[in-house]
């Protein structure tokens, strides 16, 4: 294994980089040493925040950011090679999230299909069809930033973003796909509507969607997303 | 016990030391700006450093004690005045049912923390007292202070043995005899000097943009909040144009936006971000930087780690 890059984005946060690109395989390093420091904690662990080709520790006074980089690195050579190089030791929960393409919801469906040359429901079938990874949540709690969208998806964010995306918007930017749990200002392209609620303070975990979890889109009538519970 | 807000002022919210374990979920950590001030604000009450104080920013804030409460004040950016008089920031107060504390302008600092004697009774959401207005959490329903609010303070704990040796006046309130020794606070005309290292993407800025960045002094500008602090002054760039995979950012980093803006991430920083991190603010200054407010200018001095 190529050895990771470690530096300090506090006294007390170290990120190990496994790499600088959006991968699979970089991305289930990182989720194997966030769940590995989280089932053997540290003295002086604090928390541990997964990013598509990054981890990043958060620790106390209680141990110096030279001793977690000297633990992460044997961590690594000692462990990385017995975990198995799929996402066994992972949990990935799977999810299917039903999902309301009707125009009122799909604010910008019908630019995406008329800028792809394909019609709403080839965009419908394309987004619902394969299972995306969820890579991080972050932006706001509870956002899911998940991928890989097809490239026949790939779109640029809105020149000027929304000054409110409803909540539960599904939307894509990018090769990206995520869903916004709460309104917010926001520059993905809308394609749908969920009425799934993403983050919940009263529930534990607070967050719907983990890293490392999988997801599938299930397309909905309206009248469905409406009496959903 | 209990205290009734007259006036919000400017923005007042409920603050601890931070929400933590929940960034894994996106969640900030939050919490008050300027820790060192929080702290001292606790300690003076003999409380735990994080029970939940009061931040107030800059002036107007206007407070009705309800009972004979004993509570402190440190951090900057106001005076203060009970019941009309003069009352001086890091020492225990101890104050009488039916007094008004206000809080006028000042050309100091930038936020003013309030604790009470046995802290305010305020119910902790994701392990955290902190209000953060965007997610609805912690503080009062998860949003600011407004008037007529009315705070409850919890009256289980006895009163601070420092308040013994206090003496209420005719004024209503009397101070402790010492006083916490805290660091200076700046003037709003001050070149407030920062210390910071290198951050995660220095390399990747041009030789240009890292003088400027070194050299050049920048003002606060107005659009700064609890989130981040926005930087005028210079237009940063990197030697080449580059897409950065989002990765983890904390308080205290420099990030560039793609119109060369730095912008210095606050207590509400969002927890992942994409754009490239020039330089990261040297954990001790981040209070002092917590008390410029916008307007205020800032030079950037390298330390070595």
């Amino acid at each position: 294994m190529q050895a990771p890059r470690i530096y300090e984005i506090h006294d007390q946060a170290l990120t190990i980089e496994f790499s600088t690109i959006i991968s699979e395989e970089s991305h289930l390093k990182v989720m194997q040493l966030h769940v590995f420091l989280n089932g053997h904690p540290f003295k002086g662990f604090i928390e541990s925040v997964p990013a598509y080709s990054s981890l990043t520790i958060y620790f106390n006074e209680e141990i110096s950011s030279q001793e977690i980089k000297v633990y992460v690195i044997d961590v690594l050579e000692k462990n990385i090679s017995s975990f198995s190089s799929s996402a066994e030791n992972t949990s990935s929960t799977k999810h299917i999230i039903p999902v309301c393409y009707d125009l009122s919801f799909g604010l910008d469906l019908g630019d995406v299909a008329k800028e792809k040359n394909l019609s709403i429901d080839e965009i419908i079938t394309l987004h619902t069809r394969q299972t995306f990874r969820v890579y991080m949540i972050g932006f706001v709690p509870g956002f899911a930033y998940m991928g890989t969208l097809p490239s026949t998806l790939e779109t640029k964010r809105k020149n000027i973003p929304r000054l409110e995306v409803p909540k539960g918007s599904v939307a894509i930017a990018g090769l990206q796909t995520g869903i916004y749990p709460s309104t917010i200002p926001g520059g993905w392209n809308i394609l749908g509507r969920t009425p799934i609620n993403l983050f919940d303070k009263t529930k534990e975990p607070c967050s719907f969607l983990q890293a490392g979890d999988l997801v599938q889109f299930q397309s909905i009538t309206k009248e469905a997303f409406e009496k959903y519970p | 016990m209990s205290i009734t807000i007259l006036k919000p002022g400017i923005s007042t919210s409920i603050q601890d030391l931070g929400r933590w374990g929940f960034q894994q979920y996106g969640v900030p950590i939050g919490g008050a700006m300027d820790r060192d001030a929080a702290r001292t604000a606790n300690r003076l009450c003999e409380n735990d450093d994080d029970e939940a104080v009061l931040e107030s920013t800059l002036h107007g804030v206007e407070i009705k004690f309800n009972e004979t409460v004993c509570f402190a004040l440190s951090g900057g950016g106001a005076k203060a005045k009970i019941n009309g008089v003069d009352v001086s920031y890091n020492r225990l107060i101890k104050v009488i049912a039916g007094s008004t504390l206000k809080l006028h302008p000042d050309a100091y600092g930038c936020r003013t923390y309030i604790a009470f004697a046995g802290g305010l009774n305020i119910k902790k959401e994701l392990g955290s007292t902190s209000t953060y207005v965007a997610s609805a959490l912690g503080g009062m329903d998860g949003r600011n202070i407004i008037a007529g609010d009315e705070i409850k303070i919890n009256k289980d704990r006895k009163e601070p043995n420092a308040a013994k040796d206090i003496v209420i006046d005719e004024n209503g309130f009397g101070v402790s005899k010492w006083k916490a020794q805290v660091n200076p606070l700046p003037h709003v005309n001050d070149v407030v000097e920062i210390s910071c290292v290198a951050g995660p993407e220095w390399e990747l800025f041009d030789e240009t943009s890292q003088a400027l960045f070194t050299n050049q002094i920048f003002t606060i500008a107005s659009q700064s909040n609890r989130m981040g602090y926005r930087m005028e002054g210079a237009t940063l760039s990197l030697k080449e144009k580059i897409e950065l995979v989002s990765t983890a950012v904390t308080r205290g980093i420099v990030q560039v936006t793609n119109q060369g803006h730095p912008i210095i991430l606050m207590a509400d920083a969002q927890t992942i971000g994409g754009y490239p991190r020039i330089a990261r603010i040297a954990s001790a200054d981040l209070s002092l930087l917590a008390q410029c407010r916008p307007g205020m200018k800032v030079k950037f001095h390298f330390i070595n780690k």
